[in-house]
């Protein structure tokens, strides 16, 4: 049987890990590649990254860090890729096969995209086609609207008018190899997982499943693999706070019998 | 991005932006976001203290501490890592006198303590009858990290940083006390870096990324040769943070009653000088207005808080203004008058420093406007530093 799987997924903003809630509000929690160097130390099974910088424009701000500045997507993928030796999965701002280039040449191993699938379809069977349906992860980001969920994209703020159920099943025909199901509403709310949605998402499609959005506590994740059938949690502000967040989950998971590495 | 170099005159940086509401700058040393209508993120987190039951985080806080409590008093319940200041008393107020535990208070002392500073610490133990332990490393390291620190990154105040939120932790292990109270999130109060729903706790990597900016002991013992300095492993013990498997050992865990109580420095300030004999400094402080803030360390205000200004164009009078019109006790315009007036001074306890190290005020420029950030500070047209002021808004 498949090991259910435990990824903290990272939002980077100019250059910066941010904290986010609703996909609105982000506040600066620190450097990337620290970020990555703490996980790596936690040996965790995968790391997720997504760029939400509106602009190409990157900074850490400070020089008297002994971790000096980076001015681009490239030099930070590089930087995170020499501390952490996990699979590694970068989205944001994707919008051609040049840009999936760019991020696996330098050390990412899949990417996700949300924008760029819905807007160019072909763009998920064109990296299908050339690295492989597995590295392709579509970033199904919605909200619940007069009680369906509905796929948005721009980071939030666009409602496509498409259910992100029919959407799924629309991205596993173009050659994705992976759903990360992000629930916006729930979006460092601390609220709990979508169920619902997250049971009728793996309902849809064959696909491996990843459920995002609302985790407070460990009890959370144990909810979610029991009550779902979703190969994977993930999970952004709650891994910042508490030390050992991720080695103490994955306990607390071990000990409900619940198949993790 | 910042290659460090310096635009001159008539170019310069992209322009500095200032908090709306109260006077952050975007040059700001921790992290600090702006949201859409100008606001930073410290204000609208201070804003959320309103709206959280503070009834039920007494009770949370309740709770958890007695998960805690030595069963058969044959250990202390807690450790309070302390200053002596007023945020030390007010924890050790809420955690001994209201909630009733045993702790035992740990002081790093860094040899710089203000003499008002030190009277403060020793009172504590009388007034609230509790257990203290006091530690200090050795003169010559300390004037050696001092030394260091302002040589490898514009600050000669890591040792104590990383000393404070290291020796604890040590400490914690050896006496099997797997509770740390820890007062406010210092990121969190003046940056907004997280929300009240987070129950943020103390964890390696706000210390090591944050408050020692990346640095560790190794990386002072591999530098010190090429600085013409002479450490050994066996100098730095205090500043070694133990490994996940120690901390795991004892289950160590480090919370910020901040987010249990609400945290009003101002009123705190007064109430501990009433109740317990809390001093504010006699001698006001050249680079802030406030008498009762930072008391330890005579660098602290001084000219540590000087290089602040020199890396990213502020200073502590900016840190307390901001704090004080968020709590309604100033406004704006009253805050850019205080920061006018302060946020520049070159603080005559340099002197004290330069002689305790050994420096002259040369050398101490020189290595002072190498940390100059090129986002804040460019050449004006006689190569003088020129930078964005609040006042010029």
């Amino acid at each position: 049987m498949q090991l259910r799987r435990l990824i903290p997924a990272l939002f980077i903003q100019n250059g910066l890990i941010v904290r986010s809630e609703d996909f609105s509000i982000h506040q600066i929690i620190g450097n990337v590649v620290n970020e990555a160097a703490r996980y790596n130390q936690w040996n965790v099974d995968e790391l997720i990254y997504v760029d939400i910088s509106r602009h190409q424009k990157y900074d850490a701000r400070r020089d008297d860090h002994r971790i000096s500045s980076f001015s681009s997507i490239e030099e930070i993928i590089q930087g995170i890729s020499k501390v952490c030796f996990m699979p590694l999965t970068f989205g944001g701002g994707i919008r051609k096969i040049e840009d999936v280039d760019v991020r696996i040449r330098n050390g990412a191993d899949k990417v996700i995209l949300n924008t760029g699938a819905y807007e160019t379809p072909e763009l998920v069977e064109a990296i299908a086609s050339k690295y492989g349906n597995q590295c392709c992860v579509i970033s199904a980001d919605y909200r619940m609207v007069d009680g369906s969920p509905m796929l948005f994209t721009n980071m939030g703020t666009r409602n496509t008018g498409v259910n992100v159920l029919d959407w799924i099943r629309r991205c596993e025909t173009m050659g994705a190899g992976e759903i990360f199901l992000h629930a916006i509403d729930r979006d460092g709310k601390a609220n709990g997982y979508d169920f619902e949605t997250i049971n009728r998402a793996c309902e849809a499609t064959r696909l491996p499943v990843i459920a995002c959005g609302g985790a407070a506590t460990i009890e959370d994740f144990i909810d979610v693999f029991l009550d779902t059938p979703a190969s994977a949690i993930a999970a952004g502000n709650m891994f910042h706070f508490t030390e050992h967040s991720y080695p103490r989950a994955k306990r607390e998971l071990k000990r409900e019998k619940i198949n993790v590495r | 991005m910042s290659d460090r170099k310096y635009l001159v005159h008539p170019d310069r940086p992209e322009k500095i932006e200032y908090c709306k509401n109260c006077v952050a700058p975007s040059s700001s040393a921790i992290p600090l976001a702006f949201d859409e209508e100008g606001v930073c993120s410290g204000c609208r987190v201070s804003g959320q203290r309103d709206k959280v039951d503070w009834e039920d985080r007494k009770n949370r806080l309740a709770r958890l501490l007695n998960r805690y409590r030595s069963k058969d008093g044959a250990n202390y319940d807690c450790i309070i890592p302390v200053s002596g200041g007023k945020d030390s008393y007010f924890q050790t107020h809420v955690i001994k006198n209201i909630m009733g535990m045993n702790p035992l208070l740990v002081t790093y002392h860094g040899n710089n303590y203000t003499p008002t500073g030190l009277k403060n610490l020793r009172n504590m133990k009388e007034v609230f009858g509790v257990d203290h332990m006091f530690f200090t490393p050795s003169i010559h390291v300390l004037q050696t990290l001092n030394r260091m620190g302002m040589l490898m990154m514009g600050d000669m105040n890591w040792h104590a940083h990383c000393g404070i939120f290291t020796l604890p932790i040590r400490v914690a292990l050896q006496f099997n006390v797997p509770l740390i109270i820890w007062g406010e999130h210092g990121f969190m109060d003046i940056g907004g870096m997280h929300s009240y729903n987070d129950f943020v706790e103390f964890t390696y990597r706000y210390r090591h990324e944050h408050l020692c900016r990346g640095y560790e002991w190794y990386d002072f013992l591999e530098a010190a040769p090429s600085y013409g300095e002479s450490l050994e492993k066996k100098d730095l013990i205090t500043w070694m943070y133990p490994s996940d498997e120690e901390i795991d050992r004892v289950g160590v865990r480090g919370i910020f009653i901040s987010n249990y109580v609400p945290w009003e420095a101002n009123v705190h300030g007064e109430m501990v000088k009433k109740e317990y004999g809390f001093l504010e400094s006699e001698e006001p402080f050249e680079r802030t207005y406030r008498r009762m803030s930072n008391l330890d360390d005579m660098h602290e205000n001084g000219i540590h808080d000087y290089m602040k200004y020199i890396k990213f164009g502020y200073g502590r009078a900016t840190d307390h203004t901001c704090k004080d019109i968020r709590a309604g006790k100033m406004t704006r315009e009253e805050a850019i008058e205080i920061v006018r007036q302060r946020d520049h001074i070159k603080s005559k306890d340099l002197w004290r420093w330069l002689d305790y190290v050994g420096w002259t005020e040369e050398k101490f420029d020189q290595v002072a406007d190498t940390f100059r950030d090129p986002r804040v500070w460019w050449k004006g047209q006689n190569g003088e530093w020129v930078k964005d002021n609040l006042w010029d808004e």
